[in-house]
């Protein structure tokens, strides 16, 4: 620490110099936590939905409809707790391009135990209580200003025994998702009324939400689910919430390798040019270290000053541009949902500016430290 | 004239001096390399995954679906089927019948060759007048499905792909098993498509609406005939649209994520390596202070040293340029790519190189301003005196 002093003015010789390192470093490592904030957000995330939470769905495909017939076979399985059947549509309210989407379920005794839904008990009786009634995620409400007990008229891709497309809906409130898969477009509406009042597919469903009595179950249920429905017409598979975030994350998983390559390039430009200014900086101060050798300095101390000099500018600016990273994450949230700065991301983050500065000042330091204290000051 | 004269004097002694400051060139170098190799890099998915979306397209082909919905995901009712059959501008067949296909899409998991992964992917029931729709489509083995047969016809690209796509294979699918019959080229398309007979799948899928119907006109400007037709019949809730913008707008969402990921993460690296530009020419323009006094003592103007030290910068930048495309060329030209469940193979073009030109030369530009400016205003007297 007491040789502190003697550091700090070595970093700000060239004030603008040091200024203009340090914005390059900060800029480099914003880029590598936004980059590395992605992907270990996303890994976060998924780890993070819930294994509990079982979907039975087509075994072809997520949209293929399955019979409401499958319901009480499923309710009949050990060890399911609640089966809520769910029918996904699309609407648009106003704007034709803005598209809403909307999730039919039956609120049954229990139903919210199968959803990561956060509803307030009067909204979920007044849900129950009323066939056309709607339950409308905050921000969508706040959107287009919706309130409670609006009527709105959605334009969908189903259509009614009337012919009509047009669905109206009466909001009884609002609910929050945690899943941040979940979307912020959407409402909550019951599947009943729906399915008595569409024109096509009566009796048969997107897909069912099973919750379990007991989470460690969630394998054996699913097995047991999809047994049971082998080699009928409607062969089913069930995945939990987690398997199936998963599945969607393993298509990202080839951007792995970009990010790679562009954190690579990121730490190569920086690599030369702290190298380039640290050697600029020498090459100035050629009679200064000669004259801090005279006063006793070993090389062994000339050395390490450099270095950290080298290292105090990388890893604050590093510190820095993580920081501007994380401020950046709000609004990078409105593309990949979820991201986020573990302190393993910090640590790598960090390890990596600590090494540029080391690797980048080692031939400056080194050539500081084997000055010739003679011929040095004789260059003068 | 005198200007150009004394720029280029300048310049060329700048040029000369340049080995002795090997680190700050290369600096620069390495700076605008590594950011337009990033930005090409990254660019090049976007338009690789353009080039794929838009292989095949046609002018005189055109997308009818349900007005509001999403690519694929339409409802076409029976009735409204029969109306388009009658519709103005359609091209009629040899038989004399209107080459229109219906379509049904659904999508369906498939196995990765190699790693076995899960994936989705639509099989697209259709008419089975498919190769009039699509006359590009050329059989390389097998034959076209038959109409009320479970039976499928698949892109060669599928093979390669996906696991299961060999001929006479069989893919269990709703409780039964469909045949692999057909494979077939469609140009230079490497897309996997998987083909079935549309009534075949919409019976047993229990459907009664089709996704979306697809058209071949007359010719490429009977398209206003055919939109305004479909407009002025109020029994008709359809948009129309040629087969590019179709497919544009499906797109959409995935093309404007990766444009938006490019420039972000271009505009980053951009600005990293102007500041390092920056940096890297007040130590060129510092370390030349006595000659450029020099020169302004003898009668060089002011606006000729900014200038010139402008144009180094840039000079320094071009070749960073011209590397940075080369090295994403080389690592990432041809690249097979598939996030978000698309395939396509990263393309780096012509046109990606000139953007990355023009961003190393703004990137020269910027971080020339400041130290030229310096340059012009060092004081004459105390420059001459510096060491």
């Amino acid at each position: 620490m007491k040789y502190l002093p003697l550091i700090w003015p070595g970093i700000w010789r060239k004030p603008g110099r040091t200024v203009l390192i340090f914005l390059q470093v900060s800029v480099a490592f914003a880029l590598f936590g936004v980059l590395q904030g992605m992907k270990t957000g996303v890994e976060h995330v998924v780890g993070q939905t819930r294994a509990d939470l079982l979907l039975v769905h087509g075994n072809l495909s997520l949209i293929d409809p399955l019979p409401l017939g499958q319901l009480q076979q499923i309710e009949s399985i050990p060890g399911v707790k609640v089966v809520v059947p769910v029918e996904l549509f699309l609407g648009t309210y106003q704007n034709p391009k803005d598209k809403i989407g909307i999730v039919a379920v039956r609120p049954d005794e229990g139903w919210q135990n199968a959803f990561t839904f956060q509803i307030q008990p009067q909204y979920a009786a007044a849900f129950k209580a009323n066939r056309t009634g709607t339950l409308v995620r905050t921000g969508l409400a706040a959107k287009y200003g919706w309130k409670i007990g609006d009527r709105i008229p959605l334009k969908t891709t189903a259509a009614r025994t009337d012919g009509s497309t047009v669905w109206t809906f009466d909001i009884v409130g609002l609910y929050d998702d945690d899943d941040v898969g979940g979307g912020n477009n959407v409402i909550l509406i019951n599947f009943d009324y729906y399915d008595q009042g569409r024109l096509v597919g009566k009796s048969t469903v997107s897909h069912y939400n099973v919750a379990l009595n007991d989470p460690r179950q969630a394998v054996s249920v699913a097995d047991a689910i999809d047994r049971r429905f082998a080699n009928s017409s409607n062969e089913t598979r069930t995945e939990s919430l987690r398997e199936l975030a998963q599945s969607q994350m393993q298509s990202i998983g080839d951007l792995n390798f970009l990010i790679r390559a562009i954190v690579a390039a990121v730490l190569v430009a920086l690599l030369f040019a702290t190298a380039t200014m640290m050697m600029q900086s020498i090459r100035e101060r050629t009679p200064e270290l000669a004259v801090l050798k005279t006063l006793g300095f070993t090389d062994r101390a000339v050395f390490i000053f450099i270095l950290a000099e080298s290292a105090v500018v990388c890893v604050a600016a590093a510190l820095f541009g993580l920081l501007l990273a994380w401020l950046a994450f709000p609004f990078a949230a409105r593309f990949v949902p979820g991201l986020s700065m573990p302190w393993e991301v910090v640590a790598v983050g960090l390890g990596c500016a600590a090494m540029v500065a080391l690797v980048s000042a080692a031939v400056p330091a080194l050539q500081a430290g084997r000055l010739n204290i003679v011929n040095a000051l004789a260059s003068r | 004239m005198n200007f150009f004269r004394q720029l280029f004097a300048i310049l060329r002694v700048n040029l000369a001096g340049l080995p002795q400051r090997l680190g700050s060139g290369l600096t620069i170098l390495v700076g605008v390399t590594s950011a337009v190799g990033v930005l090409v890099s990254m660019l090049a998915m976007g338009t690789g995954a353009r080039e794929q979306q838009l292989a095949e397209v046609r002018p005189d082909r055109v997308v009818l679906s349900t007005t509001g919905s999403r690519m694929g995901q339409g409802n076409i009712s029976e009735g409204e089927v029969a109306v388009i059959l009658g519709l103005p501008g359609i091209r009629k067949d040899a038989r004399g019948e209107p080459i229109v296909a219906m379509q049904s899409v659904v999508p369906i998991q498939g196995r990765r060759q190699g790693t076995g992964l899960r994936i989705y992917f639509p099989l697209v029931g259709i008419s089975p007048n498919m190769p009039e729709l699509a006359p590009e489509t050329h059989f390389t083995a097998g034959r076209m499905f038959q109409p009320g047969l479970q039976e499928l016809v698949v892109s060669n690209p599928c093979r390669r792909q996906f696991m299961g796509f060999e001929m006479g294979d069989r893919r269990p699918l709703h409780g039964s098993d469909w045949t692999v019959v057909g494979q077939f080229d469609r140009g230079a398309s490497q897309q996997c498509i998987v083909y079935a007979d549309v009534k075949t799948l919409m019976t047993v899928l229990k459907r009664t609406t089709y996704s979306n119907v697809t058209v071949m006109l007359n010719s490429p400007a009977d398209y206003e005939v055919l939109r305004d037709a479909v407009s002025a019949d109020p029994t008709l809730q359809l948009e129309v649209q040629r087969e590019a913008d179709a497919i544009e707008e499906g797109f959409k969402p995935l093309n404007g994520l990766l444009n938006f990921i490019s420039f972000f993460v271009g505009t980053i690296m951009a600005l990293g390596a102007t500041l390092g530009a920056v940096n890297s020419l007040y130590a060129i323009v510092d370390s030349r202070r006595r000659e450029m006094a020099t020169l302004r003592a003898i009668g060089f103007s002011g606006s000729a040293v900014v200038v010139s030290v402008l144009i180094e910068s840039m000079l320094l930048a071009l070749p960073g340029a011209v590397l940075g495309t080369l090295a994403a060329w080389l690592l990432f030209n041809g690249l097979s790519a598939s996030p978000f469940g698309f395939s396509f193979q990263l393309s780096v073009t012509a046109s990606l190189a000139v953007i990355g030109v023009e961003w190393a030369l703004v990137m020269g530009l910027l971080g020339g301003l400041l130290p030229a400016m310096r340059a012009a205003r060092m004081p004459i007297t105390t420059a001459l005196r510096a060491t």
